[in-house]
This record gives structure tokens, sequence and C-alpha cells, in this order.
């Protein structure tokens, strides 16, 4: 793109300053040059975009992202992931190493970086795996794969057991200040399980996991983080006291962060209602008071990035009875209207509901991104914040349709979606 | 100096000595570089006195070493099998020392796998013990010879800085070197990745590093450790060359260092794991070959120095 394109007379919202006011973008040559009220229709610009009064925001940027690329493509490839993303507003997605082979070495994240390049719309890093095909028993070539370009290590959905193992990893990724995720979850407890335990597990007659699976793992977590002194994400927290937790070790000076599946925030145990197999996720849906306590740390900027939690799973996989199911759901594209309708709901800003899809995790990697500055990446998304309209999941453009949010009704929508000034998605 | 009297009866570690006592080790050493360089090596210091080597590790530079020093100081130089002996039969460590104590030897030289176990040995015999290495405790006359090496080529260690590098976790070597140069006024530094620094190694008087190219800014002498081949399995670090990488000694790391560092290595090395074969061989840097020559002088003056010290017969007990 050569030239100025200018955005005028959106809703400017930017997380990273508090920013929500009236004005524009100008980008050249995919970076932001100037922005704010003194952007406005008379810009002398070579394109001039009326974003008509709807909101112009930092494109999201997405921490937790499975694709069947490679190993499952008939579940997603990077292609129809980006694809998705891109209508959902995420600019930038980093992808989970759970896959087939595992992305546990630098020929790996090379892959995935030059998959991606040439197919996606948006920016994909690949996250590598903390252990050798994610066995938990001998840590991967930490050093080597980040300076390959790694977002951060973690194992995935099969957490490290074995504490001595996850403390040298940990103690070895501190070493080279790498970040590492982890899944608190303690498979003793919640192997075989199909829901949050409790008694609406109990009148299904299904297995629930307990939330102890999550507090054991995530207090052991952070005693290890507190000692070796790593860099930890507390990776899908899902319950009122892992927050509390995560809060409590961060003001004892532990360098720990938390994410939060969106769904977490939008759905609770009741919703997996008549053994709905596209509602089994880990962490399962919470209770009710878990799902508000998360929303209060949303409030309170507690959270440092929401994620969709993307993990695409196909047909035939999903309509099995409940227990045999695969977990997962798909995310990309319902993680912004998520949010939105979150923050309309509870009355939250739209600059601090946003923080945790944008600056809150760009500032986790060191990214430029995800925020409206001077000299940041022409990453932005155009939406109508109030826009009422039904999920159906026969619409989604992600290659796998398991979502949760399937007529579900939300308030908010993506209009366009430009990753470094360049038009991904546009709204027909 | 010439007057100061060492005073210790066994030398267990660099713990315990002072400034003193280890220049008139090193002086001492001085002198036996100078008989080792001759063509008749031989003093009769030691004639009549009877060495024990008593290596429960196998080893092949540091037992050499020893049995050289003994015998070019004119003394009876043993050297038991311990893989043959009544310790793999099942005997304890404690009767072995009583075994071999009632043979009225004057010096034991003792290295064993297990922390500790020299100390133990030498509360349990008459004679004088020098540890040749316990566990991941200590080595002192490496850091002795490293000591004297350094000062014969390098020059007054008061002032200098002096890098070690590698797997100090594990390591005697390092222990023994971070009391030895603290002594003898040197500033320490210590590069490594976490896994294989020790809990509180900050509090050693040495400054840590991760990034071993900060570590070596203004280094005058580099000494790197072996790290041993179990280490590189995936528990303590990824591999052997992510390692090297990172923590290898090769031409781009050395070049953050002082213009002409010197550089060290206990052996035996790792070539490409780490140290860079062209590194360790480098003709007027690598002292490494040096350090082996060191270790029998200074082997000399210890020996000498602690027969010195044994009191007469009938007077112990």
């Amino acid at each position: 793109m050569t030239g100025l394109t200018a955005i005028y007379n959106a809703r400017l919202i930017d997380p990273a300053t508090g920013r929500d006011e009236v004005g524009g973008v100008l980008i050249e040559n995919g970076v932001i040059v100037e922005f704010g009220p003194s952007v406005m229709k008379t810009a002398a610009a070579d394109v001039k975009i009326d974003a008509k009064g709807k909101a112009l925001a930092p494109g999201l940027i997405d921490l937790r992202v499975k694709t069947g690329e490679p190993g499952a493509e008939n579940k997603e490839t990077l292609q129809t992931a980006s694809d998705a993303a891109a209508a959902g507003g995420v600019t930038t997605f980093v992808v989970m190493p759970d896959t087939d082979p595992v992305i546990d070495s630098v020929a790996l994240v090379d892959f995935i970086q030059r998959r991606a390049e040439g197919v996606a719309k948006v920016k994909v890093y690949p996250a590598g795996g903390l252990t050798l095909g994610l066995d938990g028993a001998k840590m991967s070539e930490i050093g080597l794969i980040r300076e390959a370009g790694a977002a951060f290590f973690t194992n995935g959905d099969r957490p490290v057991e074995d504490a001595g193992v996850l403390r040298r990893a940990m103690s070895y990724a501190s070493s080279f200040d790498a970040l590492v995720a982890s899944r608190p979850d303690t498979p003793a407890l919640s192997k075989n399980t199909v829901m949050n335990a409790g008694a609406f597990a109990a009148r299904l007659g299904l297995r629930g996991a307990p939330p102890e699976a999550e507090w054991i793992a995530l207090e052991r977590d952070l005693m290890l983080a507190e000692t070796t002194g790593v860099r930890l994400l507390a990776d899908c927290i899902s319950t009122a006291r892992s927050l509390a937790a995560v809060e409590r070790a961060r003001k004892a000076g532990v360098k720990v962060s938390c994410s939060v599946a969106s769904y977490s925030l939008f759905f609770n145990e009741l919703d997996v209602g008549d053994y709905l197999t596209y509602c089994k996720v880990q962490p399962p849906f919470r209770s009710e008071t878990d799902r508000m306590a998360l929303i209060a740390g949303l409030k309170r900027g507690a959270i440092d990035a929401v994620v969709s939690a993307h993990d695409p799973q196909p047909t035939e996989d999903k309509r099995l009875p409940i227990a045999d199911a695969a977990f997962g759901a798909v995310g990309l594209e319902t993680l912004l209207p998520c949010l939105l309708s979150i923050a309309i709901r509870e009355d939250i800003p739209l600059a601090q509901a946003l923080k945790p899809v944008t600056s809150g995790p760009a500032d986790l990697l060191g990214l430029p991104q995800g925020r409206i500055a001077k000299g940041a990446p022409a990453d932005l998304v155009l939406f109508d914040p109030a826009a009422p309209w039904a999920c159906d999941r026969d619409d989604l453009v992600s290659r796998s349709k398991n979502s949760p949010f399937d007529g579900r009704k939300f308030e908010g929508r993506v209009l366009r979606t430009w990753v470094n000034g360049q038009t991904v998605y546009e709204r027909g | 100096m010439a007057d100061y009297a060492f005073s210790h009866r066994h030398l267990l570690g660099i713990e315990g000595l002072n400034r003193l006592d280890i220049e008139t080790l090193l002086e001492l050493g001085d002198k036996y570089v100078e008989l080792n360089r001759r063509r008749v090596k031989h003093a009769d210091t030691l004639a009549g006195r009877t060495l024990v080597n008593l290596f429960f590790e196998n080893s092949t530079r540091t037992q050499g070493s020893f049995e050289i020093a003994g015998r070019r100081l004119g003394a009876d130089v043993i050297t038991m099998p311990i893989a043959t002996s009544s310790v793999k039969k099942g005997e304890t460590l404690i009767d072995t020392a009583m075994t071999l104590n009632a043979m009225r030897p004057d010096l034991l030289v003792i290295r064993h796998g297990s922390s500790g176990a020299v100390k133990l040995l030498s509360r349990k015999v008459d004679c004088a013990v020098i540890n040749a290495g316990d566990g991941t405790h200590e080595h002192p006359t490496q850091a002795l010879l490293d000591a004297l090496t350094i000062r014969r080529r390098v020059g007054e260690i008061s002032g200098m800085r002096i890098a070690i590098c590698g797997d100090i976790l594990h390591s005697r070597v390092a222990r023994s070197n971070v009391a030895c140069l603290n002594i003898l006024g040197a500033q320490v530094r210590l590069i490594a990745p976490r896994t294989l620094t020790p809990p509180g190694a900050a509090d050693w008087g040495a400054e840590v590093f991760t990034d071993m190219r900060k570590g070596l800014a203004g280094c005058d002498v580099v000494m790197m450790l072996r790290l041993q081949q179990e280490r590189m399995d995936g528990a303590y670090l990824p591999s052997a060359r992510e390692f090297f990488h990172f923590y290898g000694l090769d031409a781009d790391k050395l070049s953050h260092a002082n213009p002409n560092a010197f550089i060290m290595h206990p052996g035996p090395m790792n070539r490409g794991v780490e140290i860079e074969s062209g590194i360790a061989d480098h003709k007027t840097r690598s002292l490494i070959t040096e350090q082996v020559e060191m270790g029998v002088a200074v082997r000399m003056a210890v020996l000498e120095t602690l027969a010195k010290n044994a009191p007469e017969p009938g007077v112990a007990k």
C-alpha cells in the first residue's frame, strides 16, 4: 500500500491508554502515523474511510488458538483459522503446540511461521512445547526455540504432572526470561470428566471435574514460579478461588499473569443443559459464582488476557454421547462479540473490557501491536458496539462449527478488520 | 611469610584456609614447578613415608597426579584398587578406613562420590587426609593448581575478574575455586543457566549471570567446567547443541571477554559441548595443559606441608 489512508468519524477506543473519543487514524505503509480527533474527513489522504461513528479499536490478540495444522487439517488449517480470526476482528493469534507433530523444535516453529506467512491473513505466532512431544518428562530446546520466535512455552492441554520436571523447565526458561504458560489441571482429579463437578453434574449423571483439580495445580505452579522466578501465565483459569490465588501471588511479587477463556465469562455449568456436547470444554463451564467473580476481575483489571481457547472439532467427534465427545469449542469469531455483550450487560467501559484482548496480551509478549499509537502496526477492527444479532454456527467461517454460542444472542458485531493497514475482512 | 606455619592436619577443602595458608602452598608449589622441569625430578622430602591413594570414583588424571607427586618426593605410594577391594564386598566406609589406618600410612588421598565422605573418614584415621574430590562439595587441590596457574601465567590474582562457566550446580571444582579465588581477592563471576546454578549462589561472593556474553565482559580468565553427559538428557538441559549455543565457549563469546583473556578447563573436556576445539587448543591463551603441570607441583606442596605437620608416632592417640 502506498500513500495515506484515513479512517475518520470513528469512536476511537484504545485500551492501552483508556482513550474513548471521536476521532480517526491515519495510516501509511501499514503503520499508524497519526490518530485522534484531529484526523477528520478533511485529512489529506488518498483513501478515506468513513467509520460512521462506529467503534475503531486495535485488532484483537488471542493467546490461545488450536488449529489442526499440522496433523489434523480436517479440523482447521492455519488458513481457515486466520480467515475465522479476521472475521472475528482477531489480528494476531498464538497457536498452541498440541499438534501432530508437536511444535517442540526449531524446525516446527519455522514450519508454522512459513506456512502462516504464505496463507494467513492475520499474524500468527507459534507457542513452543515446554517438554519434548509434550511428554512432561524432558524439556524442549527452550533457548533455541525462543530465538526462533516462539511466543511462549506451554504443555498445552497436557499439564506437566511431575513437579520436578516443571520446576527445572521453569528454572531453565527463566534463564532466557521466557514466558511459561500452564493451564492448571490435576489429571488425577479431572480424568474422564465431562463438566464441572457439583449438584447439576450429579443430576445429569455425569462425572464432574472438581475445581480442586484447578486449584491444586495452580497453587503448585504459583509456588514454583515464586521460587524459580519464571514469568508464569496461569492459562485459562476458571474459578473465583483461582483468580484470588493469582492476585494474591502477584501482590507477593510473583511474576504471574492470567488468562480466562471467553466462554468462562459467558456460560455457567447449567448451560451444559440437555447434554450439549458443544458445551464440553476444558476447563469446564463453572458455577455462576465463579463466572461473576471472573467478570468482577475483568472489571478491576485483574485478568491479563481473555482468550478464545479456539479448539475446532469436527461433527463426528462432537455428535456422540457427551462422555465420548471431544473437548473443545471454536471461539475466534465469537471472542469480540462475547466480550462486547458482557461489557454492555455488566456495564464495563469498552476500553476496560477490551484491554485483555489488546494491550494486555501484547504487553505479555512484548508486541508493538494491540494499541493505537504512532508507529504501531495498523492492526485494527471496526465494530458496531451495540448491534444485536444471534450466532448461527452455520455462518461461522471456521472449518469446524463446534460453537457453544450457537443460537446465543450477542450485542456487538465486527464490521471490518485491517492487518498492517490492509483490509482482511469486511462484513458484506 | 617464610616463617608462617601452615597448621592444618588435613586438606579437606578450601573452606577453613586463609590467604596465608593458600599463599604458602602456592609458593612451595612454585619451587616444585622448577624441580619438575629439571631432568632429574627427585627429592627425598618424603623418604620413608607412605602415601595411600584411595579413589572410590574413577579418575585418571588426579590419581596419576598424586601418584607422581608422591613418588617425586620419595614417598612409598600405594594406590588401593577399590574396584576389587572389600568395599565391593559390603565393607562399610568406616571399616575400610580403620583397616587402612592400621597399616599406618602417613598420607591418605581420598576421592569419594558422596559429599562429606572424606571428612567422615578423616575423623577415623591418624594420618593426614587430602580431599581429592568429594561428591559435589570440594576439590581443593584443583583450586590450588588453578590459582598457581593463574598466578604464574596471568599475574596477581587480587583484583582480577574471573568467570567460571557451565555446570556450577554439580561442580566441586567450582565450589573450591570460588572460595579460593575470593580469598585471593579476585572478582568471581558464575555463568550458567538457572537449572545449573546452585540456589543461593549469589551469596557465595560471586556475581551470577545467565547471559554468557554479559558475564564474560571484562574477564581476564575464563574457566570452563565439564558438563556431565547425563545432564544433557532433558532434565537440566534440553540438549548438548543448545548448551553449546548459549554456554559453549567459542570465538564469538570469548570476544566479549578482555582481549587475550586466558582459557582454563579442569578436564576432561567435552569438545564441542562446553568448549570449541580451536579455543581449547589456542596456542597462547589456553592454559589447559599447563593446569595439569601445575597440578603435580601443587600436590607435591600439599603432601610435603601436611607430612611435616604430622605428629610424631606415639604422640598421636
